[in-house]
């Protein structure tokens, strides 16, 4: 009885954890890691010289590729927050409530992560003029969809999860 | 950790704000990398890098310093050494484009260095020594005679380079826009597109250009039409909200050094924009005050509030600056003079 009691608990603090630090260090590194892929797997240009080229531009003029990281990463930390004072302080003895919370957060992530991923891959992949202006709004874009993510989840987890009949 | 299993919440309290603390101190080591990669801190690695066997990694460099400014003297030689002996073009300009940002003497050195090559037999040489001449931008101003002479050169491409050394000098406007009216009707579409081209984007119109640009927009060549189109759709650089714009540019140090050189080209016209001028000549960076020297000296009688403030600029510690402060004040007063004869009956 103990044991089914505290598992699901302790699931849930590596998962709150886990979802904390990895929105963090996830929405830092999501765009340098766009941009090595597509180096190495679009230009076919070697590892070990994409990887030199990256970080000499990282703060380079024009390029700045750190303040494009750091840009993007903005919402990932406001999502990481929100997952540590959402999720890290529901009550456990309702396994419900923490287990809502995680899918609808779940979706927010899942929805910010496709959209910065698909706005970095189209920025390099088709560059233009004023593409770099993507890399200002996406912040924006990514701020708005993470309640209309939050709510898509919690729709998915009201349909998965059902409270149980009393 | 062991209190964890008798916890309400799936974090305590004290977890919370240990991932908060955690969080804050990733964020400030985020802050002390950038601190550190960035500006004066950056210098000796910059340096280090010149020395790269890669030309991209110097030219990069070579920007970066650029952007540091005079914090980044003790590149001085490095940045030279690239911009006069490099054997990449791309190197030299970058090399030399960073020059005027640090050090207008250094800057003026490499000028010094390409204008005889604008005589070499090596055609290469002589388009190299234009585009490294027109990256100094204003800073080169007394190459543009020089300049001007290669706008007959037999080689297409070192013509085309020329005008755009010419136009990315842009002082004084006068002979520049001249070669570039000249350029227009080059025997060469190249560089008919390019004398187009400066005009649509980099000279400013005045209306005497615009007249002449005009018929350009029958121009059986369709490229040459559509630049001829931008260029007059452009606003009127000599217009009064234009230069009142240019004025309040001034004043925000993104845009300070393009809007003064915009008011450099403008001449008489730029008048108006003599007070938000006027403070930068104190300014900490050289490039500003010898472009706010080159507006306020292109102003002419306009300016003749300007003169004890220039006077002052006279023990400038640059002396490029210092030159450009007396050429002003010559100018000034030559026109006052010459206007005030004018104006006696």
């Amino acid at each position: 009885m103990i044991a089914t009691t505290h598992e699901p608990s302790s699931r849930l603090r590596v998962l709150t954890r886990l979802g904390f630090w990895g929105s963090v260090i996830g929405g830092l590194l999501l765009p340098w890691g766009i941009m090595l892929a597509v180096e190495v797997i679009v230009h076919q240009v070697p590892f070990a010289r994409a990887w030199r080229s990256f970080t000499l531009h990282l703060f380079a003029p024009g390029y700045n590729f750190f303040l494009i990281g750091l840009l993007t990463a903005v919402p990932f930390v406001v999502l990481a927050v929100l997952i540590l004072l959402h999720l890290g302080v529901t009550p456990v003895q309702e396994p419900l409530i923490p287990r809502r919370r995680a899918v609808g957060l779940a979706g927010a992530g899942l929805g910010m992560l496709i959209l910065a991923g698909w706005t970095h891959l189209e920025v390099l992949l088709h560059p233009d003029a004023q593409g770099a202006l993507a890399y200002l709004y996406l912040p924006v874009i990514l701020l708005v969809s993470m309640p209309i993510g939050y709510g898509l989840g919690r729709v998915i987890a009201t349909i998965l999860l059902p409270r149980p009949s009393s | 950790m062991t209190g964890n299993a008798s916890s309400p919440t799936v974090l305590t309290p004290r977890e919370i704000k240990l991932h908060l603390l955690g969080l804050v101190l990733f964020l400030g080591l985020l802050g002390l990398w950038y601190w550190l990669s960035t500006g004066a801190r950056a210098v000796p690695t910059l340096i280090q890098m010149l020395q790269d066997d890669d030309p991209s990694t110097r030219i990069v460099a070579a920007e970066q310093l650029g952007q540091v400014g005079p914090a980044a003297r003790a590149a001085l030689p490095r940045l030279l050494a690239q911009a006069t002996t490099d054997g990449s073009q791309h190197a030299n300009t970058a090399a030399a484009a960073a020059l005027k940002s640090i050090d207008l003497t250094a800057a003026r050195q490499v000028m010094t260095h390409f204008i005889p090559r604008l005589q070499d037999q090596d055609a290469q040489q002589r388009r190299t020594a234009c585009a490294v001449l027109g990256s100094l931008g204003p800073v080169a101003k007394p190459a543009v005679p020089a300049l001007l002479a290669v706008g007959h050169d037999l080689d297409e491409l070192v013509r085309r380079n020329a005008l755009m050394a010419l136009a990315s000098i842009g002082i004084p406007s006068p002979p520049i826009v001249a070669a570039l009216l000249e350029g227009l009707r080059d025997s060469s579409a190249l560089v008919r597109q390019t004398a187009a081209t400066q005009f649509a984007f980099t000279v400013p119109l005045t209306q005497p250009v615009r007249t002449a640009l005009t018929p350009l927009l029958n121009d059986p060549d369709r490229s040459i039409a559509t630049l001829a189109r931008s260029a007059l759709d452009k606003a009127k650089s000599d217009d009064v909200a234009q230069i009142e714009s240019l004025g309040m540019m001034v004043q925000h140090s993104a845009a300070r050094d393009y809007a003064l050189h915009q008011l450099a080209q403008l001449g008489p016209a730029a008048g108006d924009a003599l007070l938000p001028v006027l403070p930068l000549l104190q300014d900490d960076r050289p490039l500003v005050r010898y472009l706010a020297a080159e507006a306020i000296g292109a102003m002419g009688p306009a300016a003749k509030q300007a003169l004890q403030a220039l006077q002052q600029g006279r023990e400038d510690s640059d002396p490029v600056v210092r030159e450009a402060v007396a050429d002003a004040i010559a100018g000034i007063e030559g026109a006052t003079a010459s206007s005030e004869k004018a104006a006696r009956p």
